[in-house]
């Protein structure tokens, strides 16, 4: 058998994820290509090609109608399909647009009803597409995605963290952003990351959207009793990566 | 009039599209192209609390995230009065300029190099990084990827993450910089000025000792005499993080010197029917069109336009590079668009030495990090040199901090008039009445683009060859198809 075919795709999103896939440095990166095949862009993209990926990546949020199409074509083709990226899983920041509706005209003003500016609501990839596997985060966390090919290349389950943030942080002895006199959303937002924001001095903002089932109604409790939030911007507080979530949830 | 759309795949939404309007003679009448849309984001802006936009903004770009964040910071700063410590605008101009050491790297090696070293005729399946490192070596691919791999780790150091920093708060950043990781950010900024002049000399090798590319960067193929845009420092050098706006007139003279707060005073965005794209140009020169020449409020921004904005380097080995650049293509300014590339050289190099200088200040593990916000001011702009050229946010908060207003420009659209006047010329002669477009339409616009770096998310796609580039060629009245041609990355 060859080397597994990977391919990548992106849709609306800021390709930070891919960039974040070119930080690995010389030896992980050449080592990952004895063991995969990286199918050339031009060769995924052509729409005649119909030849079968192995290992599908989609980055960027399903966002236009006329995207479904094509995620249906790559779908079709690919064998296994992971959403990376908070844009691809879950909609990420492109939906903190969803709860407004006066975004268009804000860019564009008169011009809004152009066809190529067609938009809607941002919705991870999921909303068009069976996804098999999750990598989160914004941007991905570039080991854990090592690990999920790794894993999959060994023809075994990943493991993919349904515990918060709070569990790593925890881990690597940060103090706590609350004992700071600051917030966070730690104890809702999904781990993975290692917790780099609380250990630079910075809230977590569940860039990685939140654990299944997340008591939202806690969190912001929290913000408004530990933080001194108003409940009003307790509230939106979880909306910056997670706006899918919470209005799943409210 | 016909319409010829040249399409690089508008999978992302309303991703840079290209219309060429031609007249029925078959004469190009108009080039507009658009940018990455910012989806949404001078919107959703609005509502959030201040500060957060220093990690909501970098969102909208992957490739150049520390600019945004950088220039939100500046922004935030000046809506909570937070003068930043010295320490905590040394970290941050650190982490800047490690950035623009990385992406000044990428941009070479990756997109503009392939077509020097492999030679811009080459068969585009070899004009690519791969090809790149056939021609010169297994090491230098070697030392691209430790370039990038190590200046992101210092970006991580220091904010906390790599791709969308964390750590700027309002009045410097939030953590110290430890001795152990003071001494590794020492380390980085002494490898990453030996990467500079390694490549310095790769450009010395095969560009500038080979009288055919010299010629071509030297002809006048893109070449427009325009008025120049970038920051200075108190010494009219070139600064990446903070300092005063200068323009040059197409003379190399001064015309304009600004504080960043009162950029709405010199610049005038404008709005074309047909485009959805804001063409910027000088208030006090004025729009004549899309033309060069004195009497045009046409500017350019990003590396040629900085190395002619400013009056040299602060830094030694680059300000001796800056020296040679200009004698040896004729003088200040520089008007040929593809001498870009050299240019952004003179910058890594820059950007490199001025990380270790400031590396290599004792003040830079003080735990004087950050100011305290002394009220909230209502209004904040903040202006950095983006690679891509000068990057200004501006916002407005209600008395509480809560964003009311936000107004971006970003860096390539400076360069959005200069662009459309260089696709101009490339598209001119290339298609013929009936619709037809000749081969080499592709490379001509791709070449046209790249020397700009626009900072299309397809542009950095290159990783295997070209940008993805799709022309149709239509009736504007029917938009019946006429022709079309593409090619996907
Ligand atoms: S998830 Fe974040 S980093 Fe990744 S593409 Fe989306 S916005 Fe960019
Ligand atoms: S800083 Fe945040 S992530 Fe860390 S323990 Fe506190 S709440 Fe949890
Ligand atoms: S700590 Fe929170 S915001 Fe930071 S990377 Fe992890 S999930 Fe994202």
């Amino acid at each position: 058998m060859g080397k597994p075919k990977v391919a990548f795709f992106d849709f609306a999103c800021c390709e930070g994820c891919q960039i974040e896939m070119t930080n690995y440095g010389a030896e992980p990166f050449l080592e990952l290509l004895n063991h995969v095949e990286i199918v050339e862009f031009r060769e995924a993209m052509t729409e005649k090609t119909t030849e079968p990926i192995d290992i599908a990546f989609i980055e960027g949020s399903f966002t236009r109608e006329c995207d479904r199409a094509r995620l249906e074509e790559i779908r079709e083709r690919a064998a296994i399909v992971i959403a990376y990226g908070q844009c691809a899983t879950t909609g990420g920041i492109n939906a903190l647009k969803n709860h407004q509706d006066d975004y268009k005209e804000y860019v564009y003003g008169t011009d809004s009803d152009m066809p190529h500016l067609d938009s809607q609501k941002a919705y991870g990839v999921d909303a068009a597409i069976k996804v098999d596997y999750y990598a989160y985060g914004c941007p991905v966390n570039k080991y854990e995605v090592l690990q999920i090919v790794l894993h999959l290349l060994h023809g075994k389950e990943p493991v993919i963290p349904n515990y918060p943030v709070c569990v790593e942080c925890k881990r690597r002895e940060t103090v706590c952003r609350f004992l700071e006199g600051d917030h966070c959303m730690g104890m809702v937002a999904r781990a993975g990351c290692t917790a780099p924001c609380p250990a630079a001095g910075i809230p977590c903002e569940a860039c990685r959207g939140f654990v299944d089932d997340p008591n939202i109604p806690a969190l912001e409790k929290v913000l408004v009793e530990q933080a001194g939030f108003t409940p009003q911007r307790a509230h939106e507080k979880g909306r910056m990566f997670t706006a899918n979530a919470l209005e799943a949830t409210s | 009039m016909k319409k010829v759309s040249i399409d690089p795949i508008t999978r992302l939404e309303g991703h840079g599209k290209i219309e060429i309007f031609v007249d029925d003679n078959g004469e190009v009448a108009n080039v507009y192209f658009q940018i990455p849309e910012l989806r949404g984001f001078e919107r959703f802006c609005v509502g959030r609390p201040v500060e957060e936009l220093a990690r909501i903004t970098p969102r909208i770009c992957g490739v150049c995230p520390e600019a945004h964040h950088m220039a939100a910071a500046k922004a935030i700063d000046a809506c909570y009065g937070a003068e930043p410590t010295r320490t905590g605008k040394m970290l941050r101009e650190i982490l800047y300029n490690a950035f623009s050491a990385a992406d000044h790297t990428t941009h070479f090696f990756v997109l503009a190099a392939p077509d020097f070293v492999v030679g811009p005729m080459a068969d585009p399946a070899e004009r690519n990084i791969l090809g790149l490192i056939a021609k010169v070596g297994p090491e230098a691919g070697g030392k691209v990827i430790q370039m990038r791999a190590w200046s992101h780790e210092l970006i991580e150091i220091i904010g906390g993450r790599s791709v969308h920093p964390v750590s700027t708060v309002p009045g410097g950043v939030s953590k110290p910089l430890s001795k152990e990781e003071a001494a590794r950010v020492k380390e980085i900024a002494d490898y990453q000025v030996e990467f500079a002049q390694f490549a310095i000399e790769i450009f010395n090798q095969v560009v500038l000792g080979n009288s055919e590319y010299v010629d071509l960067i030297m002809s006048d193929m893109y070449a427009h005499k325009t008025y120049y845009m970038g920051v200075v420092d108190e010494n009219n050098k070139v600064n990446f993080y903070d300092g005063d706006i200068r323009v040059v007139d197409p003379d190399g003279k001064e015309f304009v010197k600004f504080a960043p707060d009162d950029y709405l005073q010199h610049i005038t965005e404008r709005v074309e029917p047909y485009s959805y794209l804001v063409y910027p140009y000088l208030t006090g020169v004025g729009w004549k069109g899309f033309v060069d020449g004195k009497d045009s409020g046409v500017y350019r921004a990003a590396p040629l336009a900085r190395l002619n904005a400013a009056d040299g380097m602060s830094t030694p080995l680059a300000q001796a590079e800056y020296e040679r650049y200009f004698e040896t293509l004729g003088g200040k300014p520089v008007h040929a668009t593809l001498a870009t590339h050299w240019a952004r050289l003179v910058e890594l190099l820059y950007a490199a030495e001025r990380t270790q200088d400031l590396a290599n200040d004792p003040d830079v593990t003080s735990t004087d990090i950050h100011s305290m916000p002394t009220g909230i001011t209502g209004e904040g702009i903040g202006v950095v040199e983006a690679p891509r050229g000068t990057l200004y946010h501006h916002y407005k908060t209600d008395e509480n901090g809560f964003v009311t207003a936000c107004n971006l420009i970003v860096g390539t659209t400076n360069n959005n008039a200069a662009i459309s006047m260089s696709l101009k010329k490339a598209a001119q002669g290339l298609i013929q009445p009936g619709g037809e477009i000749s081969e080499g339409l592709l490379n001509e616009v791709e070449m046209a683009f790249r020397a700009y770096d626009p900072c299309f998310g397809c542009a950095t796609h290159t990783l295997f060859g070209e940008m993805p580039l799709e022309v149709a060629v239509r009736e504007q009245s029917t938009g019946e198809v006429l022709n079309t041609v593409r090619r996907f990355v």
